[in-house]
């Protein structure tokens, strides 16, 4: 590879959407990806996150545009349902194909 | 291992993780159980009565399964929708289910019409006796109903334990028809609730209900 190339592909690297590249909202994306959608306790259980660290990933993936927060109550407690909006979904697929680009690219 | 593959699996340790309260197991245990009472021929025949108690116990039965799964599962678990691959495969299921039932109503009708006897002819009824061969061919189609349908739906409910569970109610559905002896629905329905209490304890203990009503952001 030469030194253009190389520094391409490295900029590549840059360009991956780094809010679905940190490992927890990654798992978050690729879990409401196969899902249409869950609550919030159903995703902390599968995850393994506490409260608020998933809370936290949440909040940013909402603001991203990323998932769809639909709040209501159950009885007295609060319920709190996700599910991943087109933009979120096509941010996924984009990610997955580019890091598969990326990686499939790379000498063994 | 492609990305595709991991996704399929992470979904699928999802949808399997709804099985893990082992209510299902104990749903489907209980039901087995109850056949001790429901398959049962008393020496009298059937009343209304008896008809009304068969009713009663599988209503209780499949009422005490969605409480569970309502007021226990869910709140510890949360609740999921799954994707559109799910339900593909459970209008797959009821098209199979469908073609099942059908083929199983013919084999009725045909058996009902005589085919039976043309098939095996009198040399297995001189052996075994008309009567008993009356009851064995009941208690074949009988098993041969609740079995493989049930290995059906454990397939495309990928449900694992289910395979062992069809296989226990086609057992019980079987013996306790041919020997009308209530004791062999209570053990095979043991075999199968007794893994379903184990998987709930474990479950109650792994998930405990939230605590307060914190709010979820």
């Amino acid at each position: 590879m030469t030194e253009p190339e190389s520094s391409q592909s490295a900029a590549k690297f840059i360009e991956v959407d780094r809010l679905i590249h940190e490992p927890a909202r990654l798992a978050v994306m690729a879990l409401l990806y196969v899902l249409e959608s869950a609550d919030f306790t159903f995703l902390m259980n599968q995850m393994g996150l506490s409260w608020g660290n998933l809370s936290t990933h949440l909040t940013r993936l909402e603001e991203a545009g990323y998932i769809e927060v639909e709040k209501s109550f159950k009885g007295k407690r609060p319920n709190t349902h996700l599910r991943l909006t087109p933009a979120g979904r096509q941010a996924f697929q984009d990610y997955r194909d580019s890091m598969t680009r990326m990686l499939d690219n790379l000498p063994r | 291992m492609s990305n595709t593959l991991d996704l399929k699996q992470l979904e699928r340790k999802a949808f399997r993780s709804t099985y893990q309260d082992g209510l299902w197991d104990i749903y489907l245990g209980g039901i087995v159980v109850a056949m001790a009472i429901t398959l049962y021929r008393p020496a009298g025949g059937y009343t209304p009565n008896n008809i009304l108690i068969m009713l009663l116990i599988y209503t209780i039965i499949g009422g005490l399964f969605w409480a569970g799964k309502k007021f226990i599962t869910v709140p510890r678990m949360g609740q999921v929708r799954f994707g559109p691959a799910r339900k593909r495969r459970a209008k797959i299921l009821a098209i199979v289910l469908g073609i099942i039932v059908a083929l199983q109503a013919l084999f009725v009708l045909l058996t009902v019409g005589g085919w039976l006897r043309s098939v095996f002819g009198d040399n297995l009824i001189g052996f075994i006796g008309e009567e008993n061969l009356g009851r064995l061919s009941v208690a074949a189609v009988g098993s041969l109903f609740v079995g493989p349908s049930f290995l059906v739906i454990a397939y495309f409910t990928d449900f694992p334990r289910g395979y062992y569970i069809s296989l226990m109610m086609a057992l019980a559905v079987f013996l306790m028809i041919l020997i009308n002896n209530p004791i062999y629905p209570l053990v095979l329905g043991a075999l199968i609730i007794l893994p379903g209490v184990v998987l709930f304890i474990k479950f109650l203990k792994k998930y405990p209900l939230p605590r307060g009503e914190r709010s979820n952001d």
